[in-house]
């Protein structure tokens, strides 16, 4: 709760600092150039101070504030909660940096196949399988039909040079 | 103009042309599935084929597959809490939650049968308004356009949360996504603004990383912190019977659709402002139509009526848009430039010729957006069973496949490692905001609106003064937008105080 709590005025001040640095970074502007930026910027640092103390004081305690939006599922134990969250943007994370390292082509059927095999625990028969079919996709699809054009990663740069 | 009509149906029974606009509708069916295809993309990928083909032909097919991309694209949207489209964002709110719960087939039927109401009444108001349309698009100027901008950011105090708390994370939200709707270069004076000196900010963010990250990161930390299923949470039950109950759903808020329907057909013909905001809007709608802050609280959880005002407004702002490109040439979206293009590759001027000489095909048209429709709906009620299975597929083997989608998809909006790391971005902003209790819908909805209210704004200035303040049309527009900004507090203050009364 004191995590969430925390995470919450973090945000609230965030969007103020959005908001003070918007409205500072529009100052030399022309007036046409700022005057939405302006506009925008001064009610957002207002009341994000506003969020920022309420949620330091602890006022959504009493007034709910429920967004018109999903919620996380609380039927998990919290720690294995911020385990899983973690694993999964560590994967986030090694499938972006692995798309510069050896180009899209190279990076969408080893990160699947890494993903399913070790992440998932998928037997060898499904990740083979699923890797073949989402590079088959990729490649026929992205690649030879619509000629989207995916750069090389650095390691092939390298490797041709 | 009867002879007409019954001449467009006719002329599309026909075998090739019936064909054509089959595999047109075939494809849709798979684009509007697929993240990383858009609409627009594959329309422009399709002109070539119909230089051999007669205009009929042409668009039976052209049309057959567009018309159904948003369509299918709720699919994508309800199952994997990924959009499909740009356009059926507004639909993973509800729709996914319900689909979570183990309602998809509900929810995929009323999807399905709302879409299909919106596509015929989309296809009925352009079959019904080209002859009068002239003088009510040529009433909306910049002036018009910007206060319907402004209009549209006012449904941001439907789209919050309960109470005063509610509406402060909501308003803040907006004016994030109103923010972010300023980056890159101001078309007044030329400065850039807020690029931080990176190139890929110059032309301002792309609409599809933003929502791509946004929506589906925070839906597979969810899949991944459950480690189940996505439909887990509940038993699947008899997908049929939650069809038909979907399908029953829509007819049970039949007023619903019909004025969700109506935005998007609105929506659809203003040039300029599109089936991003059409979804929100019309979304926006939906849940005024709750009765108290109770019933108000279960939408972005599961509210039905959060899946039919989406599906309809969607499908029906494609006989919309339809209606400005065809009668002046004046195309209302990306999508229809690039059908605009269609036309002059097939030797046809847009305007009066289209309600004379090719008044035939102005009319197949017409029911091109209406079969398609009923073929690509009732083709996936038939496969829907098959369909909405893949909810239950283990999360080991949706998370890996959905972020292929989620980064191809995210990456074919501009070939940009850019759009990569916005998605990353917005990913993280997604999973900060559903943590902390903001919604996202407003900042989608202002960042979809910022940018079509500021230029709007300007050339509303330039061309009139501050005399368009006093214009008729945008004097009703700020009277509307004050109602349904301030509709919903008066509304629940009303209930709140006879409730404090019978409590005393």
């Amino acid at each position: 709760m004191k995590a969430v709590f925390k995470a919450r005025s973090l945000l609230g001040l965030s969007v103020t600092i959005i908001g003070a640095y918007a409205f500072y970074d529009s100052w030399h502007w022309p007036n046409k150039a700022a005057l939405f930026p302006r506009l925008i910027s001064v009610p957002l640092f207002l009341l994000g101070l506003l969020e920022t103390s309420l949620s330091l004081s602890g006022a959504e305690e009493q007034k709910g504030g429920a967004a018109v939006d999903f919620e996380f599922s609380t039927d998990v134990d919290p720690i294995t909660a911020r385990n899983r969250t973690l694993s999964l943007f560590l994967w986030v994370l090694g499938f972006f940096a692995l798309i510069p390292l050896i180009g899209f082509l190279l990076a969408v059927p080893l990160f699947i196949f890494l993903s399913l095999k070790f992440q998932g625990k998928e037997g060898w028969l499904v990740s083979i399988l699923l890797t073949a079919c989402c590079w088959l996709f990729m490649e026929g699809l992205f690649d030879r039909l619509l000629h989207i054009p995916f750069a090389p990663g650095w390691l092939s740069f390298l490797w041709s040079s | 103009m009867f002879e007409a009509l019954t001449q467009g149906l006719f002329v599309l029974i026909q075998v090739k042309v019936l064909g054509l606009m089959l595999v047109g509708i075939f494809l849709g069916f798979w684009v509007g599935i697929l993240p990383g295809l858009g609409g627009a993309t594959t329309l422009a990928l399709m002109l070539p084929f119909i230089y051999t083909m007669s205009p009929v032909e042409a668009f039976a097919f052209l049309l057959g597959m567009h018309s159904v991309v948003a369509t299918t694209g709720d699919i994508t949207s309800i199952l994997f809490g990924v959009p499909g489209e740009a356009t059926t964002v507004a639909m993973i709110l509800d729709g996914h939650a319900m689909a979570k719960r183990g309602e998809a087939g509900r929810a995929l039927g009323a999807a399905l049968m709302s879409s299909l109401i919106g596509a015929v009444f989309g296809a009925l108001a352009l079959a019904l308004s080209i002859p009068v349309v002239r003088p009510l698009v040529l009433k909306f100027g910049a002036p018009e356009l910007f206060m319907l901008a402004i209009l549209g950011i006012s449904f941001v105090s439907s789209l919050s949360g309960e109470g005063v708390r509610g509406l402060l994370r909501g308003v803040l939200a907006g004016l994030l996504g109103l923010l972010l709707s300023m980056i890159g270069q101001d078309p007044q004076e030329g400065i850039l603004r807020f690029t931080f000196g990176i190139p890929y900010l110059w032309d301002g963010l792309d609409i599809v990383p933003v929502l791509v990250g946004l929506f589906a990161i925070p839906e597979l930390v969810d899949l991944a912190v459950r480690g189940s299923s996505m439909g887990e949470q509940a038993p699947q039950g008899n997908l049929r019977i939650g069809v038909w109950d979907g399908v029953r759903d829509t007819f049970q808020h039949f007023w619903l659709v019909v004025r969700c329907s109506l935005i998007g057909t609105f929506i659809g013909i203003m040039p300029g402002l599109g089936g991003g905001v059409a979804q929100w809007i019309s979304y926006g709608m939906a849940t005024q139509s709750a009765k108290d802050q109770t019933e108000r609280s279960g939408f972005g959880k599961g509210d039905i009526r959060g899946v039919l005002g989406p599906g309809a407004a969607c499908n029906s702002k494609e006989g919309g848009a339809l209606i400005p490109t065809i009668a002046f040439g004046v195309p209302g979206s990306s999508s229809m430039s690039i059908l605009l293009a269609a036309f002059f590759i097939q030797g046809i001027m847009p305007g009066p010729d289209m309600l004379g000489k090719y008044l035939t095909l102005t009319f197949s048209m017409v029911w091109v957006l209406i079969i398609a429709n009923i073929i690509t709906v009732a083709a996936s009620l038939v496969f829907l069973n098959h369909l909405a299975k893949l909810a239950y597929v283990r999360a080991s083997i949706l998370i890996p496949v959905i972020l292929f989608l989620c980064f191809i998809g995210a990456y074919t909006a501009n070939n940009s490692m850019g759009d990569l790391i916005a998605f990353l971005a917005f990913g993280g902003v997604g999973y900060l905001m559903v943590s902390c209790g903001w919604p996202r819908a407003p900042l989608v909805l202002a960042f979809v609106l910022g940018k079509i209210a500021e230029n709007n704004f300007y050339i509303a200035t330039t061309r009139y003064g501050y005399s368009w303040l006093h214009r008729p049309i945008v004097l009703f527009l700020i009277v509307l937008t004050l109602v349904l900004f301030f509709y919903p507090f008066l509304r629940y203050r009303k209930k709140e105080i006879p409730e404090k009364e019978m409590a005393a």
